[in-house]
């Protein structure tokens, strides 16, 4: 791969949420502040064309908006396919883009279920193309510090982790917050551990939103090596010192053989405080922007990237169990990992 | 006004109750302190079975009377109550002996290590008319009494979701250690899990219905008792809460607390690393602890006022109890790998 920028499509506005765009909001700033990449087309689903967005988008850009997304994907100038698109669609245009040669970044959850992500993964195995989840929490400053040092044996073996990742404010998402959130903390504990789970406890209820989907889930997880781990994962309230769906309590507690470690992602922050509201900044690329990184990267190496859709289907499988966990009141077991088969 | 001393103590001409400490260990020393700043009570006497400790409290608290035998103790008109701090297993014979002798008592935690043997001690105390009141010490220390105030004024509203952790490493003396064995301390979970276990129900303020916990021999595997403990409260109102006890941590020299309330409002926490000042001197970085209130002295001062029959007990027998099962419940789940409902620990009878 030459050193020109990669051209991305960008594929869909839908998320779980009602007005979550995260096509607008994350990934297209990053792709635009990236000098490794350049927006060279838009899509969108028939559901979504029909609000006109992506036609709105591509004059904004200066770029062909696509008569229908299977065109888009035939676009030469395409090299990654950036797919924001509903749910339900999900599988179909990542197997689709990958299936017309094109990398993939996903925006999260890559699937609903565990079968899904399986799906996915099989035809990312098959065309040997890149099929990025957006797991970007992993790559926040603070965490990837604490990965390098629990892998470097700062703390000896680790043997427990205990996470919190409580978003306030921001439009709650029909799926439930499991299914929206869950996918960010639990990615971290994997990437921390590197064990996989085998068996999952769950308590997940709703405490803050009208409605049937959950905001609150409690996670317990038994890895491989007899680490175990809690997380706790949901969207409260809003409040005065956290912007609209930002992160009111972000933090991971490690404790090896050898010594303890916390990380709390509410750091680094120059803290500010005024008359109306306590905030906190701070300088760098986001957790987005270094996920661009290992896009970029992945695709120039022609390397499948980490994390992969092995990881995703491995968050799926441990959401989908936490789910029979809750309705059951008893811990479930994880089917015997699919390693071999990948 | 001429100054004098009160022999005996005594505020307003209210006679001091005498107070006789059985089991002159560790924590006796604590409830020693805390006698010698009241001016309500007096340590009248020392009981423990081994006599060497007995004549060593007896004589370092000044002279004070000691016997290996409980009775002659209970005997004596000068002793009004007694403050047990003997190892768990001991606590409902020595509690059925202070209730029949009709002695008020403050029983160190647990109340005792089983549900039926704990309704025993309660019963016995409500057939002889005097008080008994556990000895759940962090209810009465600054932190948690700062957390219940903050919650009962409505901060965070009605608390969902609350963690609670007390991390430290291995304080313990060897394998002969009472405390590592669980026919004696009835468990991790019912000799330490039961501080968590009641201070995060006190503070969530409604009633558990399970508990689902995981346990670990962290320091050894041939432990016979967890010393990590993750304890999970499911609570009616659809609140939970997550405890971690542990004495498994590395480096030993770890004491951590972490507290995080989530309520219907707000967030409550106390920082994790630590809320007193930072010392650094040639010999490396330490935490200066604030200034605080003793503990003791404030629990002592709640079970004189109970004793008077005041205000509500600051720690009822009923949530003693409740502590005890809870702490059941937690090694049973441990035991059996699933949840364990509060219900079947109390065995369907009320408490
Ligand atoms: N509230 C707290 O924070 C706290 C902290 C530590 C211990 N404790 C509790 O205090 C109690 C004592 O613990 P410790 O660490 O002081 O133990 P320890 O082993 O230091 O002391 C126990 C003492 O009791 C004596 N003893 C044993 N059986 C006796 C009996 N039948 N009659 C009279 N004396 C007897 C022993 O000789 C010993 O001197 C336990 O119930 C423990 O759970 C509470």
């Amino acid at each position: 791969m030459s050193d020109r920028a990669l051209g991305v499509l960008l594929l869909g506005f839908a998320g779980l949420g009602p007005d979550q765009d995260h096509q607008q909001d994350m990934y297209l700033p990053a792709f635009g502040s990236h000098p490794g990449f350049e927006v060279v087309g838009v899509a969108d689903t028939p559901a979504g064309a029909s609000s006109s967005t992506g036609h709105r988008l591509a004059a904004k850009l200066g770029v062909p908006a696509a008569a229908s997304w299977r065109d888009g994907l035939t676009d030469p100038a395409v090299d990654v396919v950036s797919v924001c698109v509903e749910p339900g669609l999900r599988v179909e245009a990542v197997t689709a883009a990958l299936r017309a040669g094109k990398h993939v970044l996903v925006d999260k959850p890559l699937a609903l279920t565990a079968a899904e992500c399986r799906e996915v993964g099989a035809v990312a195995a098959e065309t040997g193309l890149v099929c990025l989840p957006a797991h970007h929490q992993r790559f926040h400053p603070m965490i990837g510090s604490a990965l390098a040092a629990v892998a470097g044996g700062r703390v000896g073996l680790p043997w427990n982790v205990q996470a919190d990742f409580l978003v306030a404010g921001g439009t709650p998402s029909e799926a439930g917050e499991l299914a929206n959130l869950g996918v960010y903390p639990i990615d971290v504990v994997l990437a921390l551990t590197g064990q996989r789970v085998r068996q999952v406890h769950a308590r997940i209820t709703r405490h803050w939103h009208d409605g049937p989907a959950d905001d609150l889930a409690l996670l317990f997880l038994t890895h491989d090596h007899g680490v175990t781990s809690t997380v706790s994962v949901g969207r409260m309230r809003a409040l005065a010192d956290t912007r609209p769906a930002g992160l009111a309590v972000h933090r991971y507690r490690i404790s090896g053989s050898h010594g303890v470690l916390d990380v709390d992602a509410a750091r680094p922050a120059v803290a500010v405080r005024r008359a109306e509201a306590t905030g906190a900044t701070w300088h760098g690329a986001s957790t987005v922007g270094r996920l661009l990184d290992v896009l970029h990267a992945a695709v120039t190496a022609g390397r499948s990237s980490s994390p992969g859709p092995a990881d995703a289907l491995h968050v799926a499988e441990i959401v989908d169990a936490a789910r029979a966990s809750a309705a059951s009141g008893v811990p479930v077991e994880l089917p015997d990992s699919e390693e071999g088969s990948r | 006004m001429a100054r004098h001393s009160v022999i005996a103590g005594g505020t307003a001409g209210q006679p001091s109750l005498g107070v006789v400490i059985v089991g002159a260990g560790f924590i006796a020393d604590h409830h020693g302190a805390a006698l010698r700043t009241s001016d309500r009570a007096h340590l009248a006497g020392i009981v423990d079975v081994d006599a060497g400790r007995a004549a060593t409290a007896g004589r370092t608290a000044g002279g004070v009377p000691w016997t290996t035998d409980l009775a002659e103790a209970l005997a004596r008109p000068d002793v009004d109550a007694a403050i047990v701090c003997t190892p768990n297993v001991t606590h409902e014979a020595i509690a059925l002996q202070v209730a029949a002798a009709g002695k008020h008592l403050l029983v160190e935690k647990p109340l005792s290590v089983d549900v039926p043997s704990a309704r025993r001690v309660i019963h016995a105390f409500e057939q002889a008319g005097t008080t008994v009141m556990a000895a759940h010490t962090h209810r009465f220390y600054d932190y948690a009494r700062a957390v219940a105030d903050a919650i009962g004024g409505g901060a965070v509203g009605t608390p969902v979701f609350a963690r609670l952790a007390l991390l430290g490493g291995w304080i313990w003396p060897d394998w002969r250690a009472w405390v590592v064995d669980p026919g004696v301390s009835g468990g991790h979970a019912l000799h330490n899990g039961v501080h968590l276990l009641d201070l995060v129900t006190w503070w969530i303020g409604a009633e558990p219905v399970s508990v689902y916990a995981r346990g670990r021999k962290q320091t050894a595997a041939e432990l016979g008792i967890h010393d990590y403990l993750e304890m999970t409260i499911d609570y009616d109102n659809g609140a939970s809460a997550v405890c971690e006890m542990s004495r498994g941590h590395r480096p030993a020299s770890l004491d951590r607390r972490d507290v995080l309330v989530v309520g219907t409002d707000g967030i409550l926490q106390l920082p994790t690393d630590g809320w007193g000042s930072t010392v650094v001197t040639e010999s490396g970085t330490a935490l200066l602890h604030p200034q605080a209130s003793d503990g003791f002295a404030v629990q002592l001062g709640a079970w004189l006022d109970a004793i008077d029959g005041g205000a509500d007990a600051a720690m009822t027998p009923a949530d003693a109890l409740r502590a005890v099962a809870l702490g059941v419940a937690a090694e049973r789940s441990i035991e059996r790998g699933e949840p364990v409902s509060v219900a079947e620990v109390l065995g369907g009878v009320p408490a």
